[in-house]
Protein backbone atom coordinates (compact mmCIF):
# COMPACT_ATOMS: atom_id res chain seq x y z
CA UNK A 1 0.00 0.00 0.00
CA UNK A 2 1.37 3.84 -0.80
CA UNK A 3 2.26 5.33 1.76
CA UNK A 4 -0.01 8.54 2.86
CA UNK A 5 1.83 11.74 3.08
CA UNK A 6 0.90 15.41 3.97
CA UNK A 7 3.34 18.22 2.51
CA UNK A 8 2.60 21.64 4.58
CA UNK A 9 4.81 24.66 3.05
CA UNK A 10 3.48 27.94 2.22
CA UNK A 11 4.86 28.10 -1.01
CA UNK A 12 2.64 26.80 -3.73
CA UNK A 13 5.24 26.27 -6.18
CA UNK A 14 7.41 24.27 -3.80
CA UNK A 15 4.41 22.18 -2.42
CA UNK A 16 3.21 21.41 -6.36
CA UNK A 17 6.50 19.90 -7.17
CA UNK A 18 7.46 18.17 -4.27
CA UNK A 19 4.08 16.44 -4.33
CA UNK A 20 4.72 15.68 -8.17
CA UNK A 21 8.13 13.99 -7.39
CA UNK A 22 7.01 11.87 -4.49
CA UNK A 23 4.07 10.94 -6.21
CA UNK A 24 6.38 9.85 -8.78
CA UNK A 25 7.91 7.76 -6.64
CA UNK A 26 4.77 5.85 -5.51
CA UNK A 27 3.60 7.92 -2.43
CA UNK A 28 0.02 9.67 -2.36
CA UNK A 29 0.19 12.81 -1.07
CA UNK A 30 -2.17 15.53 0.22
CA UNK A 31 -0.61 19.22 0.34
CA UNK A 32 -1.90 21.51 2.90
CA UNK A 33 -0.53 25.81 2.23
CA UNK A 34 -0.62 26.53 6.03
CA UNK A 35 -0.63 25.51 9.11
CA UNK A 36 -4.24 26.16 9.43
CA UNK A 37 -5.29 24.06 5.95
CA UNK A 38 -3.32 21.51 7.48
CA UNK A 39 -4.65 21.05 10.75
CA UNK A 40 -8.51 21.15 9.23
CA UNK A 41 -7.28 18.31 6.94
CA UNK A 42 -5.74 16.29 9.59
CA UNK A 43 -9.02 16.29 11.51
CA UNK A 44 -10.49 14.09 8.64
CA UNK A 45 -7.93 11.87 7.63
CA UNK A 46 -4.82 10.20 8.81
CA UNK A 47 -1.78 10.31 6.89
CA UNK A 48 1.44 7.62 7.37
CA UNK A 49 4.08 10.65 7.74
CA UNK A 50 3.77 15.01 7.74
CA UNK A 51 6.26 16.65 6.20
CA UNK A 52 6.23 20.39 7.71
CA UNK A 53 8.04 23.59 6.52
CA UNK A 54 9.53 25.25 9.58
CA UNK A 55 9.63 28.61 8.76
CA UNK A 56 5.66 29.66 7.89
CA UNK A 57 3.71 32.98 8.30
CA UNK A 58 0.63 33.09 10.68
CA UNK A 59 1.39 30.33 12.11
CA UNK A 60 4.45 28.66 12.15
CA UNK A 61 6.10 25.06 12.08
CA UNK A 62 6.66 24.27 15.69
CA UNK A 63 3.18 26.28 16.50
CA UNK A 64 1.83 23.78 13.41
CA UNK A 65 3.47 21.08 15.08
CA UNK A 66 2.76 21.19 18.81
CA UNK A 67 -1.05 21.47 17.57
CA UNK A 68 -0.39 18.19 15.28
CA UNK A 69 0.76 16.35 17.95
CA UNK A 70 -1.50 17.52 20.62
CA UNK A 71 -4.41 15.94 18.03
CA UNK A 72 -2.24 13.03 17.56
CA UNK A 73 0.58 11.99 19.69
CA UNK A 74 1.79 9.25 17.44
CA UNK A 75 1.70 11.59 14.42
CA UNK A 76 5.49 11.37 12.66
CA UNK A 77 6.51 14.85 11.18
CA UNK A 78 9.22 15.28 9.33
CA UNK A 79 10.43 18.76 9.61
CA UNK A 80 11.39 20.94 6.72
CA UNK A 81 13.98 24.33 6.90
CA UNK A 82 15.59 26.72 5.59
CA UNK A 83 18.69 26.55 7.95
CA UNK A 84 19.13 24.17 10.97
CA UNK A 85 20.02 25.29 14.17
CA UNK A 86 20.85 23.45 16.82
CA UNK A 87 18.27 24.71 19.35
CA UNK A 88 15.03 24.87 16.76
CA UNK A 89 16.27 21.21 15.59
CA UNK A 90 16.03 20.24 19.20
CA UNK A 91 13.35 21.82 19.96
CA UNK A 92 11.44 20.29 17.66
CA UNK A 93 12.62 16.83 18.27
CA UNK A 94 11.55 17.16 22.22
CA UNK A 95 7.62 18.55 20.94
CA UNK A 96 7.56 15.41 18.96
CA UNK A 97 9.35 15.22 15.38
CA UNK A 98 10.69 12.34 14.33
CA UNK A 99 13.37 14.04 12.17
CA UNK A 100 14.79 17.76 10.84
CA UNK A 101 15.93 17.85 7.26
CA UNK A 102 17.05 21.09 5.92
CA UNK A 103 16.44 22.96 2.51
CA UNK A 104 17.29 22.10 -0.49
CA UNK A 105 17.07 18.57 0.37
CA UNK A 106 17.91 15.53 -1.67
CA UNK A 107 14.56 13.78 -2.96
CA UNK A 108 16.27 10.38 -2.11
CA UNK A 109 17.08 11.08 1.29
CA UNK A 110 13.73 12.60 1.69
CA UNK A 111 12.15 9.26 0.34
CA UNK A 112 14.15 7.28 3.08
CA UNK A 113 13.17 9.63 5.76
CA UNK A 114 9.86 9.34 4.94
CA UNK A 115 9.45 5.24 4.79
CA UNK A 116 12.46 5.05 7.65
CA UNK A 117 9.35 7.07 9.66
CA UNK A 118 6.20 5.44 8.33
CA UNK A 119 7.97 2.08 8.95
CA UNK A 120 8.01 2.41 12.62
CA UNK A 121 5.59 1.18 14.73
CA UNK A 122 3.09 3.34 16.81
CA UNK A 123 4.11 2.45 20.28
CA UNK A 124 6.05 4.32 23.31
CA UNK A 125 8.25 6.80 21.66
CA UNK A 126 11.87 7.33 22.65
CA UNK A 127 10.84 10.55 25.17
CA UNK A 128 9.44 7.96 26.64
CA UNK A 129 5.43 9.16 26.05
CA UNK A 130 1.91 6.59 24.82
CA UNK A 131 1.56 6.66 21.33
CA UNK A 132 4.87 8.69 20.68
CA UNK A 133 6.49 6.26 17.19
CA UNK A 134 9.32 3.71 18.58
CA UNK A 135 11.13 1.05 17.29
CA UNK A 136 13.04 1.47 13.69
CA UNK A 137 11.76 5.74 13.97
CA UNK A 138 13.64 5.17 17.61
CA UNK A 139 17.15 4.07 16.13
CA UNK A 140 17.03 6.16 13.06
CA UNK A 141 15.12 8.54 14.74
CA UNK A 142 16.82 12.50 14.02
CA UNK A 143 19.22 11.45 11.55
CA UNK A 144 18.31 14.07 8.97
CA UNK A 145 19.04 16.26 12.14
CA UNK A 146 22.94 15.17 12.57
CA UNK A 147 23.44 15.36 9.21
CA UNK A 148 22.20 18.94 8.87
CA UNK A 149 23.66 19.85 12.05
CA UNK A 150 27.34 18.24 11.30
CA UNK A 151 26.90 21.04 7.64
CA UNK A 152 26.55 23.50 10.51
CA UNK A 153 29.37 22.69 12.24
CA UNK A 154 31.24 22.30 9.47
CA UNK A 155 30.06 26.20 8.59
CA UNK A 156 31.15 27.29 11.60
CA UNK A 157 27.58 28.72 12.29
CA UNK B 1 30.53 60.26 23.13
CA UNK B 2 32.61 57.17 22.25
CA UNK B 3 31.14 55.45 24.66
CA UNK B 4 27.71 56.38 22.34
CA UNK B 5 29.47 55.19 18.88
CA UNK B 6 29.98 51.36 20.51
CA UNK B 7 26.64 51.16 21.29
CA UNK B 8 25.42 52.53 17.99
CA UNK B 9 28.26 49.73 16.26
CA UNK B 10 26.67 46.83 18.79
CA UNK B 11 23.21 47.72 17.55
CA UNK B 12 24.41 48.23 14.24
CA UNK B 13 25.65 44.41 14.43
CA UNK B 14 22.84 42.90 15.30
CA UNK B 15 20.97 44.56 12.78
CA UNK B 16 22.88 43.61 10.47
CA UNK B 17 23.00 39.70 11.62
CA UNK B 18 18.58 40.00 11.82
CA UNK B 19 19.21 41.28 8.41
CA UNK B 20 21.95 38.28 6.82
CA UNK B 21 19.85 35.73 8.39
CA UNK B 22 16.73 37.19 6.83
CA UNK B 23 18.13 37.52 3.17
CA UNK B 24 20.04 33.90 3.84
CA UNK B 25 16.94 32.52 4.21
CA UNK B 26 15.56 33.55 1.02
CA UNK B 27 18.50 32.53 -0.41
CA UNK B 28 17.77 29.25 0.47
CA UNK B 29 14.06 28.97 -0.18
CA UNK B 30 15.15 30.42 -4.04
CA UNK B 31 17.68 27.42 -4.33
CA UNK B 32 15.16 24.39 -2.58
CA UNK B 33 12.38 25.44 -5.62
CA UNK B 34 15.71 25.27 -8.26
CA UNK B 35 16.35 21.89 -6.79
CA UNK B 36 13.13 20.62 -6.91
CA UNK B 37 12.35 21.72 -10.39
CA UNK B 38 16.06 20.55 -11.63
CA UNK B 39 15.04 17.40 -9.96
CA UNK B 40 11.26 17.26 -11.62
CA UNK B 41 13.37 17.68 -14.85
CA UNK B 42 15.34 14.66 -14.32
CA UNK B 43 12.85 12.70 -13.07
CA UNK B 44 10.65 13.16 -16.33
CA UNK B 45 13.91 12.53 -18.25
CA UNK B 46 13.96 8.63 -16.41
CA UNK B 47 9.97 8.75 -17.23
CA UNK B 48 10.30 9.64 -20.62
CA UNK B 49 13.12 6.65 -20.80
CA UNK B 50 10.61 4.47 -19.71
CA UNK B 51 8.19 5.24 -22.19
CA UNK B 52 6.04 8.36 -21.28
CA UNK B 53 6.60 11.09 -23.72
CA UNK B 54 8.05 14.51 -22.31
CA UNK B 55 5.37 16.78 -22.55
CA UNK B 56 7.08 20.19 -24.06
CA UNK B 57 4.50 22.64 -22.47
CA UNK B 58 5.45 21.17 -18.86
CA UNK B 59 8.95 21.38 -19.76
CA UNK B 60 8.76 25.05 -20.69
CA UNK B 61 6.83 25.30 -17.22
CA UNK B 62 9.38 24.57 -15.60
CA UNK B 63 12.20 26.28 -17.47
CA UNK B 64 10.15 29.15 -16.94
CA UNK B 65 10.22 28.62 -13.37
CA UNK B 66 13.63 28.07 -12.76
CA UNK B 67 14.25 31.39 -14.82
CA UNK B 68 11.78 33.60 -12.55
CA UNK B 69 13.31 32.05 -9.62
CA UNK B 70 17.19 32.52 -10.19
CA UNK B 71 15.92 36.59 -11.13
CA UNK B 72 14.42 36.81 -7.57
CA UNK B 73 17.58 35.34 -5.97
CA UNK B 74 19.40 37.72 -8.10
CA UNK B 75 17.47 40.60 -7.01
CA UNK B 76 17.99 39.01 -2.84
CA UNK B 77 21.59 38.99 -4.05
CA UNK B 78 21.95 42.72 -5.22
CA UNK B 79 19.66 43.79 -2.17
CA UNK B 80 22.09 42.00 0.12
CA UNK B 81 25.02 43.60 -1.76
CA UNK B 82 24.06 46.80 -1.35
CA UNK B 83 22.91 46.81 2.05
CA UNK B 84 25.95 45.11 2.84
CA UNK B 85 27.68 48.37 1.29
CA UNK B 86 25.35 50.69 3.11
CA UNK B 87 27.34 49.16 6.62
CA UNK B 88 30.32 51.31 6.22
CA UNK B 89 29.30 54.05 3.72
CA UNK B 90 29.58 57.68 5.05
CA UNK B 91 27.13 60.78 5.54
CA UNK B 92 25.51 61.01 1.97
CA UNK B 93 22.60 63.29 0.45
CA UNK B 94 19.99 60.39 -0.50
CA UNK B 95 16.15 60.41 -1.11
CA UNK B 96 14.07 59.46 2.30
CA UNK B 97 11.91 57.63 -0.03
CA UNK B 98 14.80 55.65 -1.08
CA UNK B 99 15.84 54.44 2.58
CA UNK B 100 12.39 53.70 3.67
CA UNK B 101 11.97 51.16 0.22
CA UNK B 102 15.54 49.32 1.42
CA UNK B 103 13.88 49.27 4.94
CA UNK B 104 10.57 47.22 3.50
CA UNK B 105 12.49 45.46 1.26
CA UNK B 106 14.83 44.07 3.69
CA UNK B 107 11.82 43.94 6.07
CA UNK B 108 9.75 42.38 4.32
CA UNK B 109 10.44 38.64 4.35
CA UNK B 110 10.55 39.02 8.73
CA UNK B 111 6.78 41.52 8.48
CA UNK B 112 5.17 38.59 5.95
CA UNK B 113 6.06 36.10 8.72
CA UNK B 114 4.20 38.07 11.60
CA UNK B 115 1.30 38.58 8.85
CA UNK B 116 2.24 42.11 8.74
CA UNK B 117 1.79 44.08 5.16
CA UNK B 118 4.07 46.99 4.97
CA UNK B 119 4.12 49.66 2.47
CA UNK B 120 4.82 53.41 1.33
CA UNK B 121 2.95 55.80 0.71
CA UNK B 122 2.98 58.24 -1.97
CA UNK B 123 4.87 61.70 -1.89
CA UNK B 124 7.49 63.45 -3.51
CA UNK B 125 10.78 62.95 -2.75
CA UNK B 126 12.71 64.80 -0.35
CA UNK B 127 16.61 64.84 -0.03
CA UNK B 128 18.10 64.34 3.43
CA UNK B 129 22.04 64.08 4.36
CA UNK B 130 22.20 61.24 6.79
CA UNK B 131 23.61 57.52 7.71
CA UNK B 132 21.34 55.25 5.69
CA UNK B 133 22.73 52.29 7.46
CA UNK B 134 21.94 54.16 11.17
CA UNK B 135 18.37 55.45 9.81
CA UNK B 136 17.56 52.03 8.30
CA UNK B 137 18.49 50.34 11.60
CA UNK B 138 15.93 52.67 13.56
CA UNK B 139 13.21 51.50 11.10
CA UNK B 140 13.65 48.49 11.72
CA UNK B 141 13.57 48.50 15.64
CA UNK B 142 10.49 50.63 15.09
CA UNK B 143 9.36 48.02 12.58
CA UNK B 144 10.14 45.01 15.08
CA UNK B 145 8.41 46.44 17.80
CA UNK B 146 5.13 47.49 15.80
CA UNK B 147 5.45 43.45 15.04
CA UNK B 148 5.58 42.39 18.09
CA UNK B 149 2.56 44.63 19.38
CA UNK B 150 0.95 44.05 15.81
CA UNK B 151 -2.31 41.22 15.11
CA UNK B 152 -2.31 39.24 11.92
CA UNK B 153 -3.63 41.28 8.96
CA UNK B 154 -1.52 44.60 10.46
CA UNK B 155 -1.11 47.35 8.19
CA UNK B 156 1.86 49.45 8.14
CA UNK B 157 2.42 52.58 5.46
CA UNK B 158 5.31 54.65 5.87
CA UNK B 159 6.10 57.82 4.88
CA UNK B 160 7.59 61.30 4.59
CA UNK B 161 6.89 64.52 4.84
CA UNK B 162 8.70 68.32 4.97
CA UNK B 163 8.20 70.37 7.98
CA UNK B 164 10.85 73.13 8.05
CA UNK B 165 14.30 72.14 8.14
CA UNK B 166 12.95 68.67 9.36
CA UNK B 167 12.25 65.73 7.82
CA UNK B 168 9.25 63.65 9.69
CA UNK B 169 9.33 60.01 8.58
CA UNK B 170 5.64 58.33 9.79
CA UNK B 171 4.89 54.91 10.23
CA UNK B 172 1.09 54.97 9.72
CA UNK B 173 -0.72 51.34 11.80
CA UNK B 174 -4.17 50.18 11.10
CA UNK B 175 -5.75 48.74 13.10
CA UNK B 176 -4.40 51.18 15.70
CA UNK B 177 -1.53 49.83 18.39
CA UNK B 178 -0.85 51.89 21.59
CA UNK B 179 1.80 54.00 19.82
CA UNK B 180 2.89 55.71 22.82
CA UNK B 181 4.10 51.99 24.30
CA UNK B 182 6.09 51.59 20.79
CA UNK B 183 7.52 54.91 21.31
CA UNK B 184 8.69 54.19 24.63
CA UNK B 185 10.00 50.88 23.74
CA UNK B 186 11.92 52.61 20.04
CA UNK B 187 12.93 55.67 22.26
CA UNK B 188 14.44 52.85 24.92
CA UNK B 189 16.11 50.18 22.27
CA UNK B 190 16.89 52.70 20.00
CA UNK B 191 18.00 55.31 21.76
CA UNK B 192 21.93 55.38 20.63
CA UNK B 193 20.88 55.99 16.82
CA UNK B 194 18.38 58.55 18.19
CA UNK B 195 21.03 60.37 19.66
CA UNK B 196 23.10 59.60 16.78
CA UNK B 197 21.43 60.85 14.15
CA UNK B 198 19.94 63.70 16.11
CA UNK B 199 16.06 62.88 16.27
CA UNK B 200 13.02 62.85 18.12
CA UNK B 201 10.80 60.04 18.61
CA UNK B 202 7.19 60.68 19.07
CA UNK B 203 3.78 59.24 19.06
CA UNK B 204 1.18 60.89 17.43
CA UNK B 205 -2.19 58.60 19.13
CA UNK B 206 -4.71 60.65 17.60
CA UNK B 207 -3.29 59.65 13.52
CA UNK B 208 -2.45 56.51 14.83
CA UNK B 209 0.78 56.92 13.96
CA UNK B 210 4.48 56.84 15.07
CA UNK B 211 6.77 60.03 13.85
CA UNK B 212 10.36 60.48 13.72
CA UNK B 213 11.67 63.99 13.09
CA UNK B 214 15.24 64.47 11.90
CA UNK B 215 16.89 67.19 10.34
CA UNK B 216 17.53 67.71 6.86
CA UNK B 217 21.30 68.03 6.89
CA UNK B 218 23.12 65.66 8.79
CA UNK B 219 24.86 67.46 12.71
CA UNK B 220 28.16 66.15 13.77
Amino acid sequence: MAVTVLLIDDDREFLDILAERLTIRGMEVTSAASGRAALDLVRDARFNVIVLDLQMPEMDGLQVLERLVALDPAQRIILLTGHATVSRGVHAMKLGAADVLEKPVDIRELVERIKTVASAPRGVGANGQAGQPSGPLQKGRGQGLLQALRGLFKSGR
Amino acid sequence: MSSYHGKVDSLGLSFFGSMTASISHEIKNALAIINENAGLLGDLVALSEKGRPLDPERLQTISDSIRRRVQGADDIVRRLNRFAHSANQPVVTTGIRDILACTVALSERLATMKGVRLSIAAGEEIEVQTLPFVLENLLWICLKNIFLLAGEGQQVVLGAVREESDVVVTLHCTPEIPVEQLETTVATEGQPLIFFLRMQVRADPHNGRLCLHMPLRFIE
